[in-house]
């Protein structure tokens, strides 16, 4: 297997994301997936991109525009 | 008159930290790439457009690298006479063909070079300023100056006036958050604009004397809320550091939270006499064409146009004025005097938790009293004892430049342990008939007032639910400026029996450290006193408490931090007591136990001083 590289966007492992640790995947080309060199999280880009919608759970304002302080 | 204040600072770095590390992946490391120069050079452009569009004048950090450049020479230069851009001098963005033939190092951060490289990296880059531009800047900066850096430029530098000084609360958090690769180790300073004392960047100067003789700025205006918590590098006035948090919607790349967070800086004038202020400050690797991370550049680009335009938009507004450091220096010394601390009363805008803290900073302590714990103390700094700790190579703290904490709830627990020992936190406990409830678990709000020179936390009454009985308590803390103490009062407000007592415990927990292991604290001098007695305990992890009625005061002396911190209070009929802790628990308790009953009221002051 040849070495692994980045991917045509650089994402993080979204399971280290939530736990605030922002590490680079790689992505391995013969099984189409990335994979976290920290964890053992792998998936395909549409896993990381629906995981990274999941890390927003916490963020219950981020689109509420707030005007009173 | 209220006023916003912004500065907005960008550097053409030539080499951005980032770049040559995401951009040149798979390829061997060339500083000198001539597509990564023009990259870098392009991005700094783009920035200063974006900027000027939305009329705003920015401080252009030249680094050492740049002003190899000719054409970024040129550019200041022209910036300035155009746009009123003042051209200072960066001490980030050191790595470049010409550093490293020098020194021979790939180290790049100021303060953590040996203090003899510190004076000649500094006259180098000044003088490579001075022959660029034909005079030298009188602004500066980098994540952190350490104050030996600091006194050394003003003493050969007297003209500069104004410095980038410190990243707020990036300290282990934001270590970790690299995978422990990251050393911004700087915890423990101030959020806002300061005057930094000669013997510790993060410690206000308290008077002239003490003045190191510039004006610090923080790098950014960060989330009083989310940084405590969490990562600093996602929660700031850098709009891709939003991108960096995930703080937006991907389908349409919206963010208002970069709004709320600048929104809610603007509102800080409430508590600082009329005055606010945000810092931005966006290194050329955040807008690189190879995008940062899951952001692509059209996202990183949006992102800061849509940034600047805000500010651009409240400029239009009269609701903001654009300043370069320099003038905002003078305009700080002003303003300001040395004694007025910064008061932020922040509530949570992103999390949905209706949480508040109260911030405050003087030149005797950064305090932080959190109403989702009934008023509890979380984080405290003795700043009363200037503590001199230099950092670098050839000192014992090369990377450890974070100003030591007595109470950190994260690093040291808080409240809440795992079964065994105690947590760093200033709060009270009340005791009836058996029974006991820490007010750590009154989730409360509070309203901010000012009288004289006193700052007051005057917060919503909560209530106490025993088997037999309810009481009713408030919590005032007040902050008189200059007097190095912190007044608690707690008034029984209400008790459904009115004939009842309780006893009520004030307390604080404390160590010393500045990351989240533990530090020796064998040693400590743990004393109560009256006129006729006194009490010791030096601290050797055997667990043991000693107690005095009529004590007039509890105190322990932290040699390893210069700093002694005590409790006295209003009450003839107390009992004060200190407490040792042991090696699973290593912390100290002061505090005195009262007996209350309805409508009574007691008072205790929390002082800091330096050891002599």
């Amino acid at each position: 297997m040849a070495q692994a590289g980045k991917g045509r966007l650089n994402y993080r492992c979204p399971s280290c994301f939530m736990r605030d640790l922002d590490i680079d995947m790689l992505y391995d080309k013969e099984k189409k997936e990335y994979y976290c060199i920290r964890c053992q999280y792998t998936g395909t880009e549409e896993d990381v991109l629906k995981k990274n919608e999941m890390a927003r759970f916490r963020y219950r304002d981020m689109m509420k525009r707030i005007t009173d302080f | 008159m209220d006023k916003f204040i912004v500065n907005i600072v960008h550097r053409p770095e030539m080499v951005p930290e980032y770049a040559e590390k995401v951009t040149g992946h798979g390829k061997e490391e060339n500083i000198g790439r001539k597509s990564l120069l023009k990259e870098s050079l392009d991005i700094f452009k783009l920035q200063q457009k974006i900027a000027h569009k939305n009329g705003l004048k920015t401080t252009i950090h030249m680094t050492y690298a740049s002003l190899f450049n000719n054409e970024a020479v040129e550019i200041a230069k022209e910036h300035h006479k155009k746009y009123g851009d003042e051209i200072a001098l960066s001490l980030l963005g050191l790595p470049c063909k010409e550093f490293r033939d020098k020194y021979k190092t790939k180290d790049f951060c100021i303060w953590m070079f040996s203090m003899e490289e510190k004076k000649s990296i500094v006259d180098d880059v000044f003088q490579k300023f001075y022959e660029s531009f034909g005079f030298y800047p009188e602004s500066t900066g980098s994540y952190y100056m350490d104050a030996e850096l600091t006194n050394f430029i003003k003493e050969k530098y007297p003209m500069v006036k104004c410095a980038i000084a410190t990243c707020w609360e990036e300290g282990p958090k934001a270590y970790h958050t690299c995978n422990n690769s990251w050393y911004t180790l700087l915890d423990g300073g101030p959020w806002n604009p300061w005057i930094p004392s000669r013997e510790n960047t993060h410690a206000p100067a308290a008077n002239q004397e003490e003045d190191s003789g510039i004006v610090a700025i923080p790098h950014l205006s960060r989330d009083l809320i989310a940084c405590y918590d969490g990562n600093g590098s996602n929660f700031g006035t850098h709009p891709q550091n939003i991108l960096r948090g995930m703080i937006y919607d991907t389908k349409e790349w919206k963010y208002p939270y970069l709004y709320n967070l600048i929104d809610q800086y603007r509102a800080l004038e409430k508590y600082n006499n009329g005055y606010a202020y945000n810092m931005v400050f966006v290194g050329p690797g955040w807008l690189n064409k190879m995008g940062r991370w899951e952001a692509p550049y059209e996202l990183l680009k949006k992102s800061y146009e849509d940034g600047m335009a805000y500010y651009g938009r409240l400029k239009n507004e009269g609701k903001l004025t654009d300043m370069t450091m320099a003038e905002f220096a003078d305009y700080y010394r002003e303003k300001k005097t040395y004694t007025e601390p910064e008061c932020a009363l922040w509530k949570d805008i992103l999390y949905g938790s209706e949480k508040q803290l109260f911030w405050y900073c003087d030149p005797f302590m950064r305090v932080c009293v959190n109403m989702d714990q009934g008023g509890a103390i979380v984080d405290l700094r003795p700043y009363a004892a200037k503590l001199n700790r230099p950092v670098g190579i050839g000192t014992s703290h090369i990377q450890d430049a974070s100003y030591p904490f007595l109470i950190q709830e994260k690093y040291r627990a808080g409240y809440f342990t795992h079964y065994a020992g105690e947590g760093t936190v200033r709060s009270a406990k009340l005791t009836y008939q058996g029974e006991e409830v820490d007010l750590c678990l009154c989730r409360t709000k509070a309203k901010f007032s000012v009288k004289d020179n006193t700052r007051k936390l005057t917060l919503d009454p909560v209530t106490i639910e025993f088997s037999d009985l309810t009481v009713t308590l408030r919590t005032i803390v007040s902050f008189e400026e200059g007097s190095s103490c912190i007044e608690t009062k707690r008034i029984i407000l209400d008790m459904s029996d009115p004939h009842a007592k309780v006893e009520l415990n004030e307390y604080m927990v404390a160590c010393y450290g500045t990351t989240e292991y533990p530090e020796d604290m064998t040693g400590i001098i743990l004393s109560c006193k009256n006129e006729k007695d006194a009490k010791e305990i030096l601290y050797a992890y055997k667990c043991r408490t000693e107690e005095l009625r009529g004590a007039k005061s509890v105190s322990a002396v932290i040699s390893p931090i210069k700093t002694v911190v005590s409790f006295c209070n209003d009450k003839e009929e107390t009992v004060g007591y200190i407490r040792e802790g042991y090696a699973f628990s290593p912390m100290f308790t002061l505090g005195y136990k009262t007996i209350l009953s309805d409508k009574e009221e007691f008072t205790t002051w929390l002082r800091l001083e330096k050891e002599d």
